[in-house]
């Protein structure tokens, strides 16, 4: 097994995402035509088949929708930070978006948990949208 | 009126290779023992097959080059299980329409040689990789390694929403061993009680081990003709009666039912998406005599029977726990074992037990009387088989 963390690999249509995420900005793919915002990120919208969407900066707020916790580590890199918790996010803009979780147990995790986005810093390219559970009042 | 391919297609003969975690064979090997198999079990020679369609395992030129084969129609499936019913069902309607007459469908994995399971071995699992994450829901910057973890953020969303229990999930678990035990081709042979289950350790909680399907290498040939043709070989036809497609799109995800919520679903109460297999079969729901279903991870069994309307949305996993799907309750799952405990042969050999049962083969595990079995994976995919021409 590979000790590397695994990375996304950035292509042209996705480095807007990647770009965003570095400036500590979570965007959306966007349709200029209907407005929607939507993920996962496409060539066009896959709501109205518009073509060339744009990215919406959004408000990195959501609920936890579903998670899950591994106990097992498949990737070697992963296995210092065992249990870790992946959460899907659904934003309140609309669309979902998995991620990990910092700032509390695993076993306190619940469905419904209000969450906002954080930023973990990978190397210069890559920066991974993170979320934690929103602190209220911020 | 439109051309109706109700039962134009059966299935001529069945084989596997042998099924073990580690055979040391090539996938290519394997194909040969399933074919062989398949061959005896029909009657037909090697130079009798004119098609080859291979879902998994290989390349069908070099397959065929290396098999002796001389085929006038072959395909080249994705090499995932949701394939399988499509290429059966592709294979069907080529033989109907006459463009080959007896088509070998073949599937073999090897897992061994992928270093022991999905996520990251001596090749790793570049399908994490993906633009929009892989195939199963896996993203691997997060650490969402492996396909369960796709099944265990649907069962969380649904226990959530339902209520559902830990010792509901494990009869699926337990009641597939039961069922494999009494199968000599199953790689599982032991029987867990629900304590056993709820001892297991989590993989990717709330799965544990004993919610994963084993993995393993083999190989299932299954040969499809037409109906004529297959009255005048050597075992009784086994008709496809009916079919319905894969769906895709974004209301559906590989491991969720429809309307769960699940990645990009949208999330509703409404029942399962009727399926049409059943008008196009001929049959009324309640007609099926055993219900076969993909189970990689359990609660796809339980997420199956609410998307094919066994059990209405919340219900399935009561209905399990009460002993339904088990050997001669209301609906037998998987008298094989599945993959949970036959072996992960991307549902090629929950086909060959369908094909047994149909002929009456099955001995200890065998439904009584059985005449209609449905197989079914999520996404909508299904097939429906009969020992009659419906
Ligand atoms: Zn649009």
């Amino acid at each position: 097994m590979s000790q590397e963390r695994p990375l996304p690999v950035i292509t042209e249509q996705n480095r807007g995402y990647w770009a965003a995420a570095a400036r500590q900005e979570l965007v959306m793919p966007h349709c200029t035509q209907c407005d929607k915002v939507f993920f996962p990120i496409a060539p066009v919208c896959p709501f109205c088949f518009a073509a060339d969407p744009d990215w919406k900066k959004v408000s990195g707020r959501g609920r936890v929708s579903s998670f899950v916790i591994f106990q097992q580590a498949f990737f070697a890199f992963f296995k210092n930070r065992l249990p870790y918790a992946v959460v899907q996010v659904e934003l309140d803009e609309g669309p979902r978006i998995n991620a990990n979780l910092f700032d509390l147990k695993p076993e306190e995790i619940r469905i419904g948990l209000p969450v906002e986005v954080t930023f973990e810093k990978v190397n210069d390219e890559i920066t991974l949208p993170q979320f934690r559970p929103l602190v209220r009042g911020t | 009126m439109t051309w109706d391919p109700r039962s134009k297609a059966a299935i001529a003969g069945v084989g596997t290779s042998q099924f073990a975690r580690d055979t040391g064979l090539t996938t290519t090997q394997m194909i040969s023992n399933a074919l062989r198999a398949a061959l005896d079990d029909s009657g037909l020679a090697i130079g009798d097959i004119d098609g080859l369609y291979v879902n998994a395992g290989g390349d069908f030129d070099k397959m065929a080059e290396q098999l002796g084969m001389k085929v006038g129609y072959a395909m080249q499936f994705w090499t995932h299980g949701r394939m399988c019913a499509p290429t059966l069902q592709q294979a069907a309607l080529s033989v109907a329409a006459g463009l080959a007459t007896h088509i070998a469908c073949v599937y073999s994995i090897d897992i061994s040689e992928r270093g022991g399971g999905f996520g990251g071995g001596r090749s790793h699992g570049h399908e994490e990789y993906r633009e929009g994450g892989g195939t199963h829901g896996e993203m691997a910057h997060y650490g969402l390694t492996h396909p369960g973890s796709g099944a265990a953020m649907a069962w969380q969303k649904y226990r959530h929403r339902y209520g559902a229990t830990q010792e509901q999930l494990g009869a699926v678990a337990t009641t597939t061993r039961e069922h494999a035990s009494l199968n000599p081709l199953a790689l599982m042979q032991h029987t867990y009680t629900l304590e056993d289950y709820l001892a297991s350790r989590f993989v990717i909680e709330p799965l544990r081990l004993l919610d994963c399907a084993v993995v393993n290498d083999g190989a299932v040939c299954v040969i499809v003709t037409t109906a004529e043709r297959a009255r005048d070989l050597r075992k009784k036809p086994v008709y496809i009666a009916g079919m319905d497609g894969l769906h895709a799109g974004r209301d559906e995800f590989v491991f969720a039912p429809p309307g769960l919520g699940i990645w990009q679903q949208p999330e509703s109460s409404v029942a399962a998406r009727p399926s049409r297999v059943y008008e196009r079969a001929g049959v009324a729901r309640a007609d099926i005599d055993g219900f076969y279903c993909l189970d990689s991870f359990s609660p796809l069994v339980i997420f199956a029977l609410e998307e094919f309307g066994f059990c209405k949305p919340g219900e399935a996993a009561p209905w399990v726990a009460e002993g339904n799907t088990r050997l001669g309750g209301k609906l037998p799952v998987n008298t094989n074992g599945g993959h949970l405990s036959e072996g992960m042969l991307g549902g090629w050999a929950h086909q060959v037990e369908i094909v047994r049962q149909l002929r009456g083969e099955c001995g200890r595990r065998q439904i009584t009387d059985a005449r209609v079995l449905q197989f079914a994976m999520g996404q909508g995919v299904s097939n429906i088989y009969s020992n009659e021409k419906l």
